[in-house]
C-alpha cells in the first residue's frame, strides 16, 4: 500500500499490519502517561479508603476531601482519556494499515492534555481547588484549576479530531475494505460521543473560568449541574463505547470470535450516540428546578433505548466468543465452550470479568438507581461511588488493563516480565474491587453519605449512629479497597518493567499471549447459535428484576413526598 | 471481524433465534421500566417534588430569619427548635455548617417543607429512613412530606459544602401526639422573649440584660454557634468563652501582629471577616453576614458575658 510509502513504517512480523511510527510514538506516550495517572489515582484511593475506615482514619478532613478530588480527576478522567486516546489512534491507523494524518498536531494534543493535566493536579495537591472533581458553582477553585481542565480538554477534543482526520485518510485511499472493522466502528462511536461531552464541557467550564478570575458576575448552580454532567456523565459513556469495542476485538484475538450478527452489534452503537447523552439526567433526579417530565424521558434516555443497546452487547459480546468456541469444536453441552475458554489469556480473563461486573454490579445498579423515584433513597449516599466502581472500575479499568497485555507485545514491542503474575492479575482486582463496590452499595443503602470525612459527626450539634451491619461492611470495604489497590499496583509494575526494561520482541515466537486465527466457518443449523449465552443473559435478567423490586420496596418504605 | 472488515453480505444475515429472543425481551423490559416511573406518579407516594421558587441566597436567608423569629419555641443544641402547624409552609435553611430549625412534626400530617441554602449546594439526607435530596442556593424548594413514622430522625448534609461538612447535621422530632414532647426533652423549651412582638420588650432592647438576651438569640438564629463555641473548644474558629479582651495573633495582608480583642475589632470581624484572621484558622472562612449595627452590639454584650 503506497499510503505509507515515504513514511518511516514497519510491517508487524505478528499481525502483518503497516505500522506508521510516528503514529506508534503517539500511541506510546499516551499509553504511558495514562498509566502513570492511573498510579497516583491508585494510591490516592487508598488514603481515602483508610480515612473512610474509621479505625483507622488516616487523613486529616483538609486532606481528605483533596484527595477525593484528586483521586477522582485522575481515575475517571486522566487515567481514562490518556488511554483512550492512544486507543483512538491505535484503532484508526494501524488496524486501518494507514498513516497518521497530523503527527505534529498529535504532538500538540499531547502537551495540552499533558500541561493541563500538571497544572490540576499541581493545583488540587496545594490546597487551591478543595472542590471535588464536580465543582458545583458556587464553589470556587483557583482560576488555573479551571485552566488546566480547559487546556486538557481541547488537547483532548484535538486528538478525538485527528481519530477522524485518520478515518478520512483510510477511507479515501482504501486502506482497508468496503466497510470499517467493528472494534473501529465502535471507537468512531465513543470518539463522537466525545466531541459532544467536550462541547459540554467548554460550555461551562469557559464561563467558570470567567466568573473565577472575576469577569462573570455569578454563575446559576443549577445551570452549572446540568450542563456539568453532560461532561461528567457523557464522559463515562465514552467509556462504555470503548470498553465494549475492545470487547469485540479480545473475542477476536483470543478465539477468533466475530459478532454474530454485525448489523446488530453496529445499530446497538449507533443507539449509543444518539441517546446515551442524555444520562447527565442521572444526576438531577432529586433536584429542584426541572420538571417529572423532563426527568422521566431523559434518565430512560429516551425509553431506554441505550440500555437496549448495552442489552444487545450484554448477549452479542458472550455470543461471538461462546459461536466461536463452538466452531473450534467445544460444543458439548450448554457450557464447555466457557469452561474451555483461554482462561490463560490475561486478557481474554479481563474482558470477561469486566462483562460480568459492568453488567451484575454496575449496570443493574445504573439503571435502578437512576431512575426518578429509586434515586431518592440512594442519591449521594455511598452507593453512587459503589455503582460506578461496577462500571468505570470493573469494566472500563479492568479492559484496559486486560486489553494492555496485548499492546506491549505489538505496540511497545516488549515481552511481558512475569507472565505468570499476569494471569492472577485481573482475578486479584476483580473480586477487590467487586468487594469494595458491593459493600459500598450496601452502605449506601443504610444512608451512609459519600464524600464525607466522618460519619460519626464529631463537632456537630447531634449526632447520628447508622445500622449497626455497617460495620461489617466498613471492614469489607477496606479489605476489597486493599485487595484491588494490590493488584492495580502489582500490574502497573509488571507493565512499567516490561515496557522499560523487559526483552524485546522478535516476531511471533515472543508471543505470549495467543492471537488465534478466525474461528472456522460453522455447519448451517437451525436452533440456537448461542444456546449458554442465553441462559447468562436470563440469569442476569432475574438479578436485575430481584435487585429492581428489592430498591422499589425500600423505596416504598420511606416517607411520603411529593 | 472486529479487527478486519466484515464478510461479504454481512449486512443481510438474518438474525439468530437467541438474538431476538434477547433483544425481544430486552425492548418489553425497557418499555415496563418507563412506563413503572409513570405510574409510580399515579400510584406511588415518593415523588420528587415539581414545585420550586427562584430566589436569592440573601432573599431565603431573609425569610427564613423571619420566619424563626415568629415560630422558634426554644432552642435545641445551638439551633432553632420550630413546632410548624401541619399544612404550613415550613422554611428549612441549610448553610455551612447546620439545618436550621429543628422540626417537630405530627405522624401522618402534610407539611410544606421549603429548602434552600444560604451558600453552597447541600445535600439534605433524611436518616434512618434514607430520602435524600439535593439543595440548592437560589432555588427554593418544596417537598410536601408526610411522616409515616414517629422518633428521631437526623438531617445528615451529603453534598461537599467545605471543611466543616461533616459536623452538618440536623434534627427532626416526629411526634404522635403533644405527650411525647417529654421523650425528647422539648417539653420544657422556653420561646425567647426578644423577638415576640406581643412581648413587651418589643423592639429594640434596651438595658444589658436584653441586650445580652438579643444577643444570644442571634448567636444561634444567625448561625455564629455553628463554628464559634462557648465550650473553649475550637474545631472550626475561635471560641468566644474568654474571648473578650484576650490578646490574638492575627494575619492582615500576610502579615502577623497582634491585636485586643475590643469592641471595635469584633466589629470589624464581622463586617470584614477576611480582613484580620485569627492565626491557627486561616482554612475555614468566615462569610459575610447580613448584621445591623445594633444586632452587632448585642452580639458584642453577649460575647463580653462569657467567662473563661
Amino acid at each position: 500500500m503506497d499510503t505509507l510509502l515515504n513514511i518511516p513504517h514497519r510491517t508487524c512480523d505478528i499481525t502483518g499490519f503497516k505500522v506508521d511510527l510516528r503514529s506508534q510514538t503517539l500511541i506510546r506516550v499516551n499509553a504511558v502517561v495514562a498509566v502513570v495517572c492511573l498510579l497516583m489515582a491508585i494510591v490516592g484511593a487508598i488514603l481515602l479508603v483508610f480515612t473512610r475506615y474509621q479505625p483507622v482514619h488516616l487523613l486529616s478532613a483538609e486532606w481528605y476531601y483533596r484527595l477525593v478530588t484528586f483521586h477522582g480527576l485522575n481515575a475517571l478522567i486522566f487515567w481514562i482519556v490518556f488511554f483512550e486516546i492512544a486507543g483512538l489512534y491505535f484503532g484508526s491507523t494501524v488496524v486501518l494499515n494507514t498513516r497518521f494524518c497530523a503527527p505534529k498536531l498529535g504532538w500538540l494534543s499531547f502537551i495540552l492534555m499533558v500541561g493541563g493535566m500538571i497544572m490540576v493536579n499541581v493545583m488540587v495537591l496545594s490546597g487551591k481547588a478543595d472542590v471535588m472533581m464536580t465543582s458545583y458553582a458556587p464553589i470556587k477553585a483557583h482560576p488555573l484549576y479551571y485552566l488546566g481542565i480547559i487546556l486538557f480538554a481541547v488537547g483532548a477534543l484535538l486528538g478525538v479530531a485527528l481519530f477522524f482526520g485518520n478515518l478520512m485518510i483510510a477511507r479515501k485511499e482504501k486502506t482497508y475494505g468496503e466497510t470499517l472493522p467493528l472494534f473501529t466502528y465502535g471507537l468512531m462511536a465513543a470518539a463522537i460521543i466525545a466531541v459532544i461531552t467536550l462541547a459540554s464541557g467548554a460550555i461551562i467550564y469557559i464561563p467558570t473560568f470567567l466568573w473565577s478570575v472575576g469577569l462573570i458576575q455569578n454563575i446559576d448552580a443549577g445551570m452549572y449541574k446540568l450542563i456539568w454532567w453532560g461532561l461528567g456523565h457523557s464522559s463515562q459513556q465514552i467509556n462504555v463505547a470503548a470498553m465494549v469495542s475492545i470487547w469485540y476485538l479480545v473475542s477476536f484475538l483470543a478465539v477468533g470470535g466475530t459478532s454474530i450478527n454485525e448489523r446488530i452489534s453496529r445499530t446497538a452503537f449507533v443507539l449509543y450516540i444518539f441517546f446515551i447523552c442524555l444520562a447527565s439526567a442521572h444526576h438531577l433526579m432529586t433536584d429542584p428546578g426541572l420538571s417529572s417530565a423532563w426527568k422521566v424521558w431523559n434518565t430512560s434516555y429516551a425509553m431506554y433505548l441505550a440500555v437496549l443497546a448495552s442489552m444487545i452487547h450484554a448477549f452479542a459480546v458472550p455470543s461471538s466468543i461462546e459461536s466461536a468456541q463452538r466452531r473450534w469444536g467445544y460444543s458439548k453441552g450448554l457450557f464447555e465452550w466457557l469452561s474451555k475458554a483461554p482462561w490463560g489469556n490475561p486478557a481474554f480473563s479481563s474482558i470477561v470479568l469486566a462483562c460480568i461486573g459492568f453488567g451484575f454490579i454496575g449496570g443493574t445498579t445504573g439503571v435502578i438507581f437512576g431512575m426518578e423515584q429509586t434515586n431518592i433513597i440512594v442519591h449521594n449516599t455511598l452507593a453512587i461511588p459503589g455503582h460506578f466502581k461496577g462500571t468505570v472500575v470493573i469494566g472500563t479499568t479492568l479492559t484496559f488493563m486486560g486489553i494492555t497485555y496485548y499492546l506491549i507485545p505489538l505496540i511497545f514491542r516488549r515481552k511481558i516480565v512475569a507472565f505468570k503474575l499476569a494471569k492472577a492479575i485481573p482475578w486479584l482486582f476483580f473480586i477487590g474491587i467487586a468487594i469494595l463496590s458491593v459493600s459500598m452499595i450496601v452502605l449506601g443503602q443504610f444512608g451512609v453519605p459519600r464524600r464525607h470525612w466522618d460519619a460519626s459527626f464529631s463537632g456537630g450539634p447531634f449526632t447520628h449512629n447508622f445500622n449497626p451491619a455497617v460495620d461489617f461492611f466498613w471492614t469489607l470495604m477496606m479489605l476489597g479497597g486493599s485487595l484491588a489497590f494490590t493488584a492495580a499496583l502489582l500490574w502497573v509494575l509488571q507493565v512499567v518493567v516490561s515496557v522499560f526494561f523487559g526483552p524485546r520482541v522478535n516476531g511471533p515466537q515472543d508471543m505470549q499471549l495467543k492471537i488465534s486465527a478466525l474461528a472456522p466457518e460453522g455447519k448451517k443449523h437451525k436452533g440456537y447459535e448461542a444456546p449458554g449465552t442465553l441462559i447468562l443473559t436470563l440469569l442476569f435478567l432475574l438479578t436485575f428484576l430481584v435487585l429492581f423490586f428489592l430498591n422499589w420496596k425500600w423505596l416504598a418504605a420511606t416517607w411520603n413526598v411529593n | 471481524m472486529s479487527l478486519l472488515t466484515p464478510v461479504q453480505g454481512w449486512y443481510h444475515k438474518p438474525v439468530a433465534k437467541d438474538e431476538r429472543m434477547w433483544m425481544v425481551i430486552s425492548l418489553l423490559l425497557c418499555i415496563m421500566l418507563f412506563v413503572w416511573m409513570i405510574m409510580w406518579h399515579v400510584y406511588g407516594k415518593q415523588n420528587p417534588s415539581n414545585v420550586t421558587y427562584r430566589t436569592s441566597p440573601k432573599e431565603y436567608a431573609k425569610m427564613a430569619e423571619a420566619y424563626l423569629k415568629k415560630n422558634m419555641m426554644g432552642v435545641d443544641n445551638g439551633v432553632p427548635v420550630v413546632k410548624p402547624e401541619p399544612n404550613s409552609d415550613v422554611l428549612v435553611m441549610g448553610e455551612m455548617w447546620r439545618w436550621s430549625p429543628v422540626l417537630i412534626l405530627k405522624k401522618d400530617e402534610q407539611y410544606n417543607i421549603h429548602i434552600s441554602s444560604k451558600d453552597l449546594m447541600h445535600g439534605f439526607s433524611l436518616q434512618p429512613v434514607n430520602m435524600n435530596f439535593q439543595i440548592y442556593p437560589g432555588y427554593d424548594y418544596v417537598l410536601h412530606f408526610k411522616p409515616t413514622s414517629s422518633g428521631e430522625f437526623k438531617i445528615i448534609c451529603n453534598e461537599f459544602c467545605g471543611i466543616g461538612h461533616h459536623t452538618m447535621i440536623g434534627k427532626i422530632v416526629v411526634i404522635e401526639s403533644d405527650a411525647d414532647l417529654v421523650k425528647y426533652g422539648y417539653d420544657k423549651l422556653k420561646a425567647p422573649t426578644v423577638f415576640k412582638k406581643d412581648s413587651a420588650n418589643a423592639g429594640v432592647p434596651k438595658t444589658e440584660a436584653e441586650m445580652m438576651s438579643a444577643g444570644e438569640q442571634l448567636y444561634t438564629l444567625k448561625g455564629c454557634v455553628t463554628c464559634h463555641k462557648t465550650d473553649g473548644t475550637t474545631l472550626l474558629a475561635p471560641a468566644w468563652n474568654g474571648l473578650f479582651g484576650k490578646k490574638e495573633t492575627v494575619i492582615a495582608d500576610g502579615n502577623t501582629s497582634d491585636v485586643i480583642v475590643n469592641e471595635e475589632y469584633i466589629k470589624e470581624s464581622v463586617l470584614e471577616p477576611q480582613k484580620k484572621i485569627t492565626k491557627g484558622f486561616e482554612k475555614v472562612l468566615m462569610p459575610v453576614l447580613t448584621v445591623s449595627n445594633e444586632e452587632i452590639d448585642q452580639l458584642i454584650v453577649y460575647i463580653k458575658s462569657l467567662k473563661k
